[in-house]
């Protein structure tokens, strides 16, 4: 009895003592070098001071990410306890994650933070808790201070509509003989984001089910014409923080991490505004992070304190004010951040505010095939704005295809379309 | 003297297992990948979808307009500086050096500085600017002129890539026997009867590697397209690279490669069976 107490006592000290825990925690959200050097020098040694536990943060592209859970999965023996990563990256890897339903279960139980419903319920993926929610991102438009001596008459700059969005470039136009506008079109932008969560809730009221409806189409003609006050260098541009500070455009519409700089570098010179508001409402779009631990994670207890810490509201508003993820915790929302990110931390809970809002969510279920989703939003773009095809004609084309796609992969269609 | 005979089948074995580890396993996996569907069943769909992308046709055509632009284009270039050169005019070793200089460049790299030449902020711009020919900056690289994106890749690639047919050429020149050279002098021939009916038939077998070294490249050009032209000018290795990163389809990614493979073999077949050379014909 003695003996077993002794070698208890012996086993948690050589525990504590040894104190090189070692842990890898792969992750596909701040991936950009100085979120990355943050996540290391600021927020992992709080973790590893409290705990003992070292992390070593890998940042990955998705493919990388993927590439490695499975073949980590397949081997059945694996190097990373934790993973971090979007919604859309963890559909088509499910197989490889454990089921956090009681570790969730666990969290909720500690009493100091309140998930946000429609995220968990958005981790529940094939019948298990697949990842538990971590940050939120959204899009929303930054502004040059300049540009306001040029908004219209009588127009309410956190209640922009579509046509206001219109008239405000015109007159830049106008007056100054530039195209000020900026939505991302590069390669690697989120050009697609705009279209199927922005434009097409504004306009019809949905993602998909109106794709090709009369209301689609008078929404192209719409963006047509806007489309006259964009920059011509959009193509080029991922991100639309270069071009905002270069003065190469006013308004831009993009992702808050990816307007970020900007504002960080000169925060008298812009202000954050929600998106605009079509003839349906207010459509935007919440992006979801969460982290979620492999089956072969070597160290689940590790990983498991891990997310403990990363989704505390203290955390939560560290991590706002570091690298500007928005938190998933009722408890840190609110908490606004001093300093610049106050200036875009007003722009999100005005748009997340607004009355009219249509919350658009990145379609879950199309597995492998999300990728495909995005295709056919920002092809549709291209094709109808920059190569000026027929608008029916592309749209029924693509149409079909989209159809098709939840046909084949018997993905329920994304909010907004479900609820309704 | 059994030895003897499997000798050479034992030096080349390290060969065959690497090219067989290396170069056929991925290969078949990527036929698996582009003719099963993840259950293992035989399916031609994801050939149907690339055909009927909006993008695929666009994409061919990118493809094939930037080859037959570049290919002819840089054997002409290096052909004439390889003829500079092999006149072995003093100094043309040092010259030699510096036109295979941007062989060490990644393309991604040529792409990205012929970027920062053409952007809106680029060199070129504040040149122009500077000498007073434009009041704002002219979008060289945007929707609006899809002729300059396509000269900027054409630019790129023919700076950065010409110098490999340069060393080939120059290496194959060095290679014709002074003799025959001399016998046509002898016989009185002009300079541009030597180089029509001495040189190039000589340089024939050079003139081939070259093409089709250039022309695989060329067709799988990629990295430079996607610094330059964006989504703007869409080439069928983009689209591979879109497929699998952007759109995570890996199956219709394995399509479009396999597809760049069908092409490449088929210009290679051509070009050994048009540039054909004597001794090769009489066998």
């Amino acid at each position: 009895m003695n003996g077993q107490k002794v070698v208890i006592a012996l086993l948690v000290c050589t525990v504590v003592a040894s104190g090189s825990e070692k842990i890898t925690f792969m992750s596909t959200q701040l991936v950009p070098i100085a979120e990355a050097e943050w996540v290391r020098s600021e927020l992992l040694p709080r973790f590893t001071k409290e705990t003992g536990i070292d992390v070593v943060f890998v940042g990955a592209g998705y493919g990388e990410f993927a590439d490695r859970l499975v073949a980590e999965y397949k081997a059945g023996k694996g190097t990373i306890a934790l993973a971090g990563g979007l919604h859309g990256d963890y559909t088509p890897l499910v197989r490889t994650l454990t089921d956090l339903s009681k570790e969730f279960a666990d969290l909720q139980a500690l009493g100091d933070r309140t998930f946000i419903p429609a995220f968990v319920e958005l981790g529940r993926l094939n019948k298990i808790q697949a990842y538990i929610p971590w940050t939120q991102g959204t899009y929303l438009m930054v502004v040059n201070k300049m540009a306001l001596d040029y908004l219209p008459e009588g127009v309410d700059i956190r209640a922009l509509t579509y046509d206001d969005l219109l008239a405000w470039a015109k007159n830049i136009y106008e007056a100054t003989g530039d195209k000020k506008l900026g939505i991302p079109a590069g390669p690697r932008s989120l050009l697609h984001r705009f279209v199927h969560g922005y434009l097409y809730p504004s306009f019809t009221g949905y993602q998909v089910i109106k794709f090709d409806s009369p209301e689609a189409i008078k929404m192209w003609r719409f963006v047509k014409e806007l489309w006259q006050y964009v920059n011509p260098a959009v193509a080029t541009w991922d991100a639309m923080d270069t071009p905002l500070l270069s003065g190469e455009v006013w308004i831009a519409w993009d992702h808050g991490a990816r307007l970020k700089q900007a504002i960080i570098e000169r925060p008298d010179d812009f202000i954050a505004i929600p998106a605009p508001a079509g003839p349906r409402g207010r459509g935007i779009i919440t992006v979801l992070a969460g982290l979620a631990i492999p089956k072969a994670s070597p160290n689940p207890e590790a990983a498991t304190r891990l997310i403990e810490f990363l989704t505390r509201p203290q955390t939560q508003v560290i991590i706002l004010k570091g690298v500007g993820f928005f938190p998933v915790v009722k408890e840190a929302i609110g908490t606004a951040p001093e300093g610049p990110l106050k200036v875009l931390a007003d722009g999100v809970m005005a748009q997340a505010s607004s009355k009219d809002l249509i919350t658009a969510f990145i379609p879950s279920g199309l597995g492998t095939r999300s990728g495909e989703f995005s295709k056919i939003y920002r092809d549709t773009f291209v094709e109808i704005v920059v190569k000026r095809r027929p608008i029916r004609e592309v749209l029924s084309r693509q149409g079909r295809l989209l159809k098709r796609l939840f046909q084949e992969t018997g993905a329920p269609y994304p909010p907004p379309d479900e609820s309704r | 003297m059994k030895t003897d005979r499997l000798l050479p089948y034992f030096l080349i074995l390290p060969t065959i297992i690497y090219l067989l580890i290396f170069v056929f396993a991925p290969l078949s996996k990527a036929v698996g990948l582009a003719f099963l569907t993840d259950e293992g069943r035989f399916t031609l769909g994801y050939f149907e979808r690339m055909f009927s992308d909006g993008r695929f046709l666009e994409a061919l055509k990118y493809t094939f307009l930037l080859t037959i632009t570049i290919v002819p284009l840089q054997l002409i270039t290096a052909l004439l500086i390889a003829l500079l050169i092999n006149t072995r005019f003093k100094g043309s070793q040092l010259f030699l050096y510096i036109c295979a200089l941007p062989l060490g460049i990644a393309d991604l790299a040529a792409g990205l500085i012929l970027l920062s030449i053409f952007t809106q902020h680029g060199h070129l711009n504040s040149i122009l600017y500077h000498l007073g020919f434009i009041e704002k900056p002219f979008y060289f690289i945007s929707y609006q002129h899809m002729g300059f994106v396509f000269l900027s890749i054409v630019l790129a690639e023919h700076w950065r890539a010409t110098a490999i047919v340069l060393v080939i050429l120059v290496a194959g020149l060095q290679m014709i026997s002074k003799d025959l050279l001399e016998a046509a002098d002898v016989l009185g021939a002009k300079p541009w009867q030597k180089l029509w009916h001495v040189i190039l038939p000589l340089l024939k077998p050079s003139l081939q590697s070259a093409l089709i070294i250039r022309t695989i490249f060329a067709l799988q050009m990629f990295a430079v397209v996607l610094a330059l032209g964006g989504e703007i000018i869409p080439v069928l290795a983009g689209e591979a690279y879109f497929w699998y990163y952007i759109y995570r389809n890996n199956h219709i990614s394995a399509a479009y490669a396999l597809l760049l493979m069908v092409i490449s073999i088929l210009m290679t077949w051509i070009y050994l069976r048009f540039l054909r050379t004597r001794s090769e014909m009489r066998a």
